[in-house]
């Protein structure tokens, strides 16, 4: 793991990945106290005016005359939560999934993996709007729950083959020798040497949920106002009425873009560490 | 060969039949189905008729008998159903749309190709240069943004202020069957999703060429006196386009992932505008329809980029 860290830090894409992520965490943790303006007080002076950036509003205000700036880091909270969260959903399942599938082999082996297969064939986009629309409930650990349970499929497929080819390697023949029982086989043993590719995974999918759910809040199924998100920001920012405000349309965009590329980098930079060649 | 395609054929049948049963069992699970919507509707009917009318959809029975309904339906009478919408035959209303979705995808899929191959082999033969960093840039900046915000961001620009593009529909009126007007109401939808898909190519087609470039048989060509551009344009090249091969198999569920934005954006009343508008009416059978649908161009997709990786590959065996 030493060794890891270090080959990470020599990859200089991911270092600036990471300090990316880092100041972008620090910007949506500490940034709303530091704002002097609400993210959800709506200014009855400006309403359905947006305003430039000012000395006032930096980053100008919306069409209901809310702060773009307070916004857009108590959106980033949320937005960086979703993603998180959902990632951890997915790894969390995935990972038990493809490590039972992979240590019980046999049928219930090739059903589990047909499932994933099933599920893989899926237009997942489409399947996540059908389940978010017929539920008709917009809450936001339901947003979370749905992200999160329709893509720990290629993390399953990810520890299955890692168990499949551990269960060969002499130091689990030795557990399984000493009898030491499957769940604490599975937890002790499989699952902490099938991690490595699953982290890089998981770091790919944070940007992979944050844009889901910007692309649900486009359609309304989304994180709902008065709660920002940069999703939800976006479908504010991209009605036609307030097509002549490039600031309302640039910040949430860009922020989402600049986050998804700094984990992208991160991950990349893991992909290089753990991957030995 | 056949027989390989025909065992991966025979194979695919459990695995939509189960894409079937999870879709059917997730709308027939969740609250709120179709019937709310038309009790919305139809209000100013009678309690009977509304109990009469639902009936006649089949929707007063537990969804596992009604999935039976359907999947007999689709067996039996190669039927997919009638739309509760309309009430036109699900099949013809798909059949409609498909021609703009697929006009619209493989030109999306030949301009990514075009531009994201040469871009990335380039990248890898100059590895480190200055090409490479702007083309890795090009490639994250890509993956990072949302379809749907880059697309509004072109209509905003090329369409509304600078008016060269139509900002939405198929067509101009009248000239439905012009296919260089469908072709210019196409640029900037094409533009975005190519823009947006750019990203796995290239980073694909880079490594793919990376791995070639540390082969044996590469020395060897030049050690034979061969030009570094032959060497390149001969011997690397060729090799290193046969893994890029499969991710146009990969890359269909992705691309009708992005369709579906853009069509709704763009107002392109396609297979994607279809779908979104369906799940918003809660049209079952349409629902159901197109993600069969999209699921046997999957499965088709794989079968496709492993038999062609196959023909172009005289290396790999089916058995």
């Amino acid at each position: 793991m030493r060794g890891a860290w270090h080959r990470f830090a020599r990859e200089r894409q991911a270092v600036v990945g990471l300090t990316a992520v880092a100041f972008i965490l620090g910007g949506v943790i500490f940034g709303p106290f530091l704002v002097p303006h609400s993210p959800i007080a709506i200014e009855h002076a400006v309403l359905g005016y947006p305003q430039p950036p000012s000395w006032l509003h930096w980053l100008g205000t919306d069409l209901l005359g809310r702060d773009v700036l307070a916004r857009a880091l108590v959106g980033g909270r949320v937005s960086i939560s979703v993603g998180i969260t959902a990632m951890l959903i997915a790894i969390f399942f995935g990972t038990f999934y493809g490590a039972i599938s992979g240590m019980a082999g046999g049928v219930i082996d090739a059903l589990m993996m047909r499932i994933v297969d099933a599920l893989f064939s899926f237009p997942t986009f489409f399947l996540i709007i059908t389940v978010e629309a017929l539920l008709n409930r917009f809450a936001l650990g339901i947003i979370v729950l749905i992200l999160g349970l329709l893509s720990w499929m290629s993390v399953a497929r990810l520890v299955r083959a890692e168990v499949l080819s551990l269960r060969e390697r002499e130091f689990i023949e030795a557990a399984r020798a000493l009898g030491v029982p499957p769940l604490r086989m599975l937890v002790r043993h499989l699952i902490p040497n099938a991690l490595a590719p699953v982290i890089v995974t998981a770091t790919f999918s944070i940007g992979d949920n944050i844009l889901a759910e910007a692309g649900l809040s486009y359609l309304g199924l989304g994180v709902q106002p008065p709660m920002p998100s940069w999703g939800n920001m976006l479908q504010d920012a991209l009605l036609p009425a307030v097509r002549s405000a490039p600031w309302l349309v640039v910040t949430p965009g860009l922020l989402i873009v600049i986050t998804l590329v700094a984990f992208a980098l991160i991950g990349e930079g893991l992909r290089a560490a753990v991957d030995v060649k | 060969m056949i027989v390989f395609i025909a065992r991966r054929l025979l194979a695919a049948i459990p695995l939509l039949l189960l894409v079937s049963l999870i879709s059917y069992g997730l709308m027939g699970l969740a609250p709120g189905g179709p019937t709310a919507i038309f009790q919305a509707q139809a209000r100013q009917l009678s309690p009977a008729a509304r109990a009469e009318f639902i009936h006649a959809l089949g929707l007063d029975k537990p969804w596992y008998v009604q999935y039976a309904y359907w999947l007999g339906n689709l067996i039996f009478h190669g039927n997919l159903g009638n739309s509760f919408v309309d009430h036109r035959p699900v099949v013809t209303k798909i059949v409609e749309k498909m021609p703009v979705t697929l006009e619209m995808l493989s030109l999306a899929l030949l301009c990514t190709i075009a531009i994201a191959i040469p871009i990335g082999i380039y990248s890898a033969v100059r590895r480190g240069s200055a090409f490479d960093y702007a083309a890795t840039v090009l490639a994250f900046a890509s993956y990072g943004m949302p379809v749907f915000w880059l697309s509004v961001i072109l209509i905003d620009a090329f369409a509304v202020n600078l008016r060269l593009f139509p900002t939405s529909g198929i067509a101009s009126v009248g000239h439905e069957r012009d296919p260089l007007d469908r072709l210019y109401h196409l640029v900037l939808p094409v533009v975005a999703l190519t823009i947006v898909s750019l990203a796995s190519w290239i980073r694909y087609q880079r490594a793919a060429m990376l791995n070639v470039l540390g082969e044996l048989y590469l020395r060897t060509a030049r050690s034979k006196g061969l030009s570094e551009r032959a060497v390149i344009l001969r011997h690397a090249l060729r090799n290193a386009l046969l893994p890029t091969i499969t991710l146009l198999g990969l890359s269909l569920p992705g691309l009708f992932g992005g369709a579906y934005f853009v069509e709704f954006i763009f107002s392109i009343p396609g297979m994607g505008f279809l779908g979104i508008n369906a799940v918003f009416q809660r049209d079952y059978p349409t629902v159901m329809a197109l993600t069969m649908l999209t699921a046997v161009l999957v499965v088709l997709g794989n079968l496709l980029a492993d038999v062609a990786y196959g023909l172009a590959d005289p290396r790999i065996a089916y058995d």
